[in-house]
């Protein structure tokens, strides 16, 4: 009571000069895309380049803007007269409330195109608002399968889903098994509480009984981890054939050099979209952790020049070649094939340019682009294993570069 | 009444936002101040006029977006029907963490530290049963259509929040004119004078938690159906909790307009600072961070504190205090 002076003790003058206030702030703030050029073919680039995925946003945001920088060095969209793409660059911070929110910017800023957003919320959240105006969206890494179950004509993923992934990994996990005589009868799953993790262990625990591989036990933790002594005790305890690992990457770093620093020996460690398994910057800074590491995950093909190209492009930017890189690449020069093809900007005809795609220019081993609800049907996942600091393909047979070393030696 | 002829024809210009502005993105900002301004408003009942400080309104508003969104995809539940039932049982856990809490005489940082600990057992909760999709999360179906609270344009979910906003609103007039406001203000200033006077400080306190977990719980269902997902960080997690009581220290707590203020207030200078640092990742935020800083300093009681600081300047404010002195003097 004794502060009733400031209890809606505003006078109209008071309101109306602090309401006056954030209007001002809230006009200046307006977005300097609408000042945006009218000629060129604007591509929206919204990833989380800030916050707790923030390096995985930042390399998707760098290899979106290697291939528009390709692109236009090739000439640009050639349909169009040699129109050049720019990027109009948001970021989500990760989080799907404002990832939503830059694409109603850019629409009104009439982007033609968006490519997002890195995490699978990120982009079910970011396609739903780019479907009210019909923006042609590609989702670059989101592995969700239900982002193109929901009918949006206007979404559409270059690499492989979910279901696809983890029935490849169950797949050659038990041909790999089965071909060193089946030594691995146990597994244990150390995963990370989100949609990627929590999914990853579901799927394993329903599918590894199946070829034969009881799971002994599974344990969830939070992000961020940074203490993973007792999960590996755990896992000492348990001393499982298989450990399979299913983090982002400084908690699959983490948890890899505790295994090692901790000497625990399994057949085997097998990664389903491992966080930092198939990363160079892992391999090169721990290369005794992630010695023998095996992975099912989004991978170049190694026999492709177009791939070995970027690749080396990529390293003389200083960049280490992972592959939110080579999606976020892929999914811009998809698009930029699209809009190519449609020979205008008109947001239907490049969506219908999208469902149409047989594009091949990828350096991914899916075969030519083939869109059936949005997603390519073509796309897949590889096995790789870091052998001698390197990290080989080593499933399927036709993109292999060495053979599978299981169990490992360590 | 001078307030809420302000409030009415404050949420009457905001009313005019649908038919003033046609970019979606413009809409949706005035969208997402008026949902902040809600979450803040809920928090405000409870920590702005009760002094009861909650580090966990995260416990509410993802209680209430949880339950529209299972309600619907697990029984099939019309998500209007699950927006009363969200309200309803936000306001029920609002309840039971009074309870417990108030019950033991639980104040300051001992009731902030426990609301905290309410929200993180729900999140790990919400991580472990399957009705909750668990770590996966829950995306509610795409079913666009008023009928099923998915409106094709913006401007349908302009009036749900502004109909939710202006509801918690006038809930902060009538509790700053009410004798359960007066008895809540009397507990937040001098818990044990109020007791003293005769004033039943567990009933309103339990009162007022429950009123702004029903506020929470409803800005719950409105992202609930705005997003169409949720995952426990999403619902539970710490930046709802922090944003609830950000809103109105910012804005001014204890205040009518303090959560309209300080949603506003964020919302600017979150866009002018992604304006004007560009694009160089995460700048924005550090000087987002440190523009907080800077008015949390030089601001303690909020824009509404600065404004009604600013109108004591006035001529005409000098002149009434000058008549003050002068009638007190004769």
């Amino acid at each position: 009571m004794t502060r009733q002076a400031n209890k809606g003790g505003l006078d109209r003058r008071a309101f109306l000069a602090a309401g006056g206030a954030a209007l001002g702030a809230g006009i200046t703030g307006f977005p300097a895309v609408l000042r945006a050029q009218t000629e060129s073919v604007k591509i929206g680039l919204i990833h989380p380049v800030s916050g707790f995925i923030a390096f995985s946003g930042n390399q998707c945001r760098e290899g979106a803007l290697m291939a528009i920088a390709d692109i236009n060095a090739r000439g640009g969209i050639q349909s169009l007269g040699g129109a050049q793409l720019e990027a109009v660059l948001g970021d989500s911070q990760g989080k799907p409330e404002v990832g939503a929110a830059e694409v109603a910017k850019m629409a009104e800023a009439g982007i033609h195109g968006i490519v997002a957003g890195y995490a699978s919320s990120i982009s079910l959240a970011t396609s739903q608002e780019a479907a009210k105006t019909n923006t042609p969206h590609v989702v670059d890494v989101g592995v969700s399968d239900e982002i193109t179950k929901r009918g949006l004509e206007n979404t559409f993923r270059f690499s492989p889903g979910y279901g696809k992934i983890a029935e490849f990994a169950v797949a050659n996990l038990d041909t790999i098994n089965k071909n060193a005589g089946s030594p691995a009868k146990t597994a244990m799953i150390i995963h990370e509480e989100s949609l990627f993790g929590t999914g990853t262990a579901n799927l394993l625990n329903a599918q590894l009984p199946q070829i034969g591989i009881e799971v002994v036990d599974t344990i969830k933790h939070a992000n961020p981890t940074r203490d993973f002594t007792n999960i590996v005790l755990q896992i000492k305890s348990n001393a499982p054939d298989l450990i399979i690992p299913a983090n982002y990457y400084n908690e699959y770093v983490l948890l890899a050099r505790t295994m090692r620093q901790q000497q625990v020996s399994a057949k085997g460690i097998y990664s389903v979209l491992g966080g930092a398994a198939s990363n160079y910057q892992f391999v090169a800074e721990f290369p005794e952790a992630a010695d023998m590491i095996m992975d099912c995950n989004h991978w170049f093909d190694p026999n492709s020049e177009v791939a070995l190209q970027r690749k080396k492009a990529a390293e003389d930017k200083g960049l280490y070649y992972t592959y939110e890189v080579f999606l976020a690449y892929n999914a811009v020069a998809f698009l930029a094939d699209a809009i190519e093809r449609a020979g205008s900007l008109d947001k239907a005809a490049v969506n219908a340019a999208l469902a149409e795609s047989t594009w091949d220019d990828h350096g991914m081993p899916y075969g030519p682009t083939k869109i059936e609800n949005g997603q390519n049907q073509g796309a897949q996942p590889v096995n790789t294993q870091v052998l001698d600091g390197v990290i080989e393909v080593i499933y399927p047979d036709q993109f292999a570069s060495a053979e599978a070393v299981f169990p490992m030696t360590r | 009444m001078r307030p809420l002829v302000v409030l009415a024809v404050t949420f009457a210009l905001i009313g005019l936002a649908p038919f003033a502005i046609a970019s979606d993105y413009w809409l949706n900002l005035v969208i997402m101040t008026l949902y902040a301004a809600l979450l803040g408003q809920a928090w405000n009942i409870l920590g702005g006029y009760g002094g009861q400080f909650s580090f966990g309104h995260a416990a509410f508003f993802g209680t209430g977006a949880y339950a529209v969104a299972v309600l619907q995809v697990e029984l099939g539940l019309n998500p209007w029907l699950g927006l009363a039932a969200g309200g309803l049982l936000a306001a029920g856990v609002g309840a039971f963490v009074g309870f417990c809490t108030f019950r033991y005489g639980l104040r300051g940082s001992y009731f902030a530290l426990v609301t905290l600990a309410f929200a993180e057992v729900l999140r790990i909760l919400s991580n472990s049963v399957w009705f909750t999709g668990a770590g996966v999360g829950i995306l509610i179906p795409l079913e666009r259509g008023a009928a099923s609270f998915q409106f094709v344009d913006k401007a349908g979910f302009f009036w749900v929040i502004w109909g939710m906003a202006l509801a918690a609103f006038a809930t902060a007039w009538w509790i700053g004119h009410s004798r359960f406001g007066a008895q809540l203000m009397a507990v937040r200033d001098n818990e044990d004078a109020a007791r003293a006077l005769g004033v039943d400080a567990f009933r309103v306190k339990m009162a007022a938690i429950t009123l702004s977990g029903f506020f929470s719980g409803l800005a719950g269902v409105f992202y609930a159906q705005y997003f169409l997902y949720l995952d426990p960080y999403i619902a539970y997690g710490p930046a709802i909790s922090v944003e609830s009581l950000l809103v109105p220290i910012i804005g001014g707590m204890g205040t009518i307009f303090g959560p309209l203020l300080g949603a506003a207030a964020l919302q600017a200078v979150a866009e002018l600072t992604k304006e004007v640092v560009g694009e160089a990742p995460g700048i924005s935020l550090a000087v987002y961070g440190t523009l907080l800083v800077v008015m949390v300093l030089f601001m303690p009681r909020g824009l509404a504190g600065l404004g009604a600081r600013i109108a004591g300047l006035g001529p005409r404010a000098r002149r009434r205090r000058a008549a003050r002195l002068e009638a007190r003097n004769a």
